[in-house]
């Protein structure tokens, strides 16, 4: 039994907290492109740019690009990292392929990316679940040691997204799996696939927090205390609220 | 998209137009409305009104219902910026069948993929 949110004043389902627990304790050990303690970083970072007055002044600008400044930082990652981390936290909405590019130019590798990219959001559907819960931040995890496996998917590839990716038919034996298998790859699945390991992570949280590929289109029954039209309301009224197409 | 899939299989007509906060009902959903107030108060900075959201949707669909609402939040709230940060598109297929709801609700203007 997972002891993750043992001590919430709010029942939270034994398959979910695992869930988190997983995510939780993957954050702190090595991944693919960052070791523990940058993962870790990554992950405080995520929470302190909420508290960034330039990220707050971009946000209320008409454009991001023209206000000029320095992020409020924690000071352990390089000022690259701080702006994918603040941007992506804060101002998703207006990310675009240009700030992308310049990115990379300046040093960032797509896969190093794709990770802080992971993490954010890891650390982002684990906090925004217990604010609308009420509960308190979870503490971070300690950082373990260890080297990242620098891991390179063979077949990744320029597709639609700004990141290479995998296409399933690409997908060797050490990415097998990373995929549901039976229908069409979504390409929010596709988009993160230049670090495997960071798909099969998310995949895990969203399959016991939303529904597996094969429940969400099952209407037949429920398989949550809310019903599919209450979730997929929620769904489309948050990705509205974010400004988000797809 | 899948919100009107779940209407049409189960023979319900949702409004759409729930999703842009403009309707001041359930639009067809059950306790549509204290799901859309949740959602938009756990994005929002208001405190107070977020905990009013919270109790009151935790009265209607009791604290298992809870724990669901705030986990899809919570999960879109991190799609939505995967997506955006990795500048994917919509898939074809679904980008035919929502093409008509996405441009009687404006949706279109969020498309990260156009952006250069």
């Amino acid at each position: 039994m997972s002891e993750f949110y043992a001590s919430a004043p709010i029942e939270i389902r034994e398959d979910l907290a695992a869930a988190h627990a997983r995510a939780w304790d993957r954050i702190g050990r090595a991944g693919s492109w960052w070791d523990g303690g940058q993962r870790v970083a990554i992950a405080a970072e995520t929470r302190h740019a909420l508290s960034c007055a330039l990220c707050r002044r971009r946000k209320e600008a008409l454009s991001p690009g023209p206000i000029e400044g320095k992020h409020d930082s924690l000071g352990a990652l390089p000022d690259t990292v701080v702006e994918v981390i603040h941007r992506v936290r804060t101002d998703p909405a207006r990310l675009s392929k240009r700030w992308f590019r310049g990115v990379i130019v300046a040093g960032f590798s797509e896969e190093q990316y794709v990770e802080t990219v992971s993490i954010v959001a890891h650390v982002v559907v684990i906090d925004t679940m217990a604010r609308g819960l009420g509960l308190d931040l979870l503490p971070l995890p300690l950082p373990e040691r260890g080297k990242p496996s620098q891991y390179r998917p063979r077949g990744a590839k320029p597709g639609v997204a700004w990141v290479r990716w995998l296409e399933p038919v690409d997908l060797t034996e050490q990415e097998a799996g990373i995929y549901p298998a039976g229908r069409p790859t979504a390409n929010i699945m596709k988009a993160m696939s230049l670090v495997p390991d960071e798909v099969k992570s998310f995949f895990d949280i969203v399959s016991h927090q939303y529904q597996g590929p094969l429940e969400m289109r099952d209407f037949s029954r429920e398989y949550r205390a809310i019903s599919h039209a209450q979730i997929e309301l929620l769904a489309a009224r948050v990705s509205v609220l974010n400004q988000c197409l797809y | 998209m899948l919100l009107r899939a779940s209407g049409l299989t189960q023979n319900r007509a949702y409004d759409l137009n729930s999703v842009t906060g403009a309707v001041p009902d359930n639009g067809g959903v059950p306790h549509g409305r204290l799901l859309v107030q949740f959602a938009e108060a756990v994005l929002g900075e208001d405190e107070e009104a977020l905990a009013g959201a919270r109790a009151a949707l935790r009265t209607a669909i009791g604290p298992a219902g809870l724990v669901d609402a705030a986990g899809i939040v919570g999960l879109f709230n991190a799609i939505d910026r995967i997506a955006d940060a990795t500048g994917i598109p919509l898939e074809a297929e679904k980008a035919a069948a929502s093409a008509d709801f996405r441009a009687a609700l404006g949706l279109d203007r969020f498309d990260v993929a156009a952006r250069r």
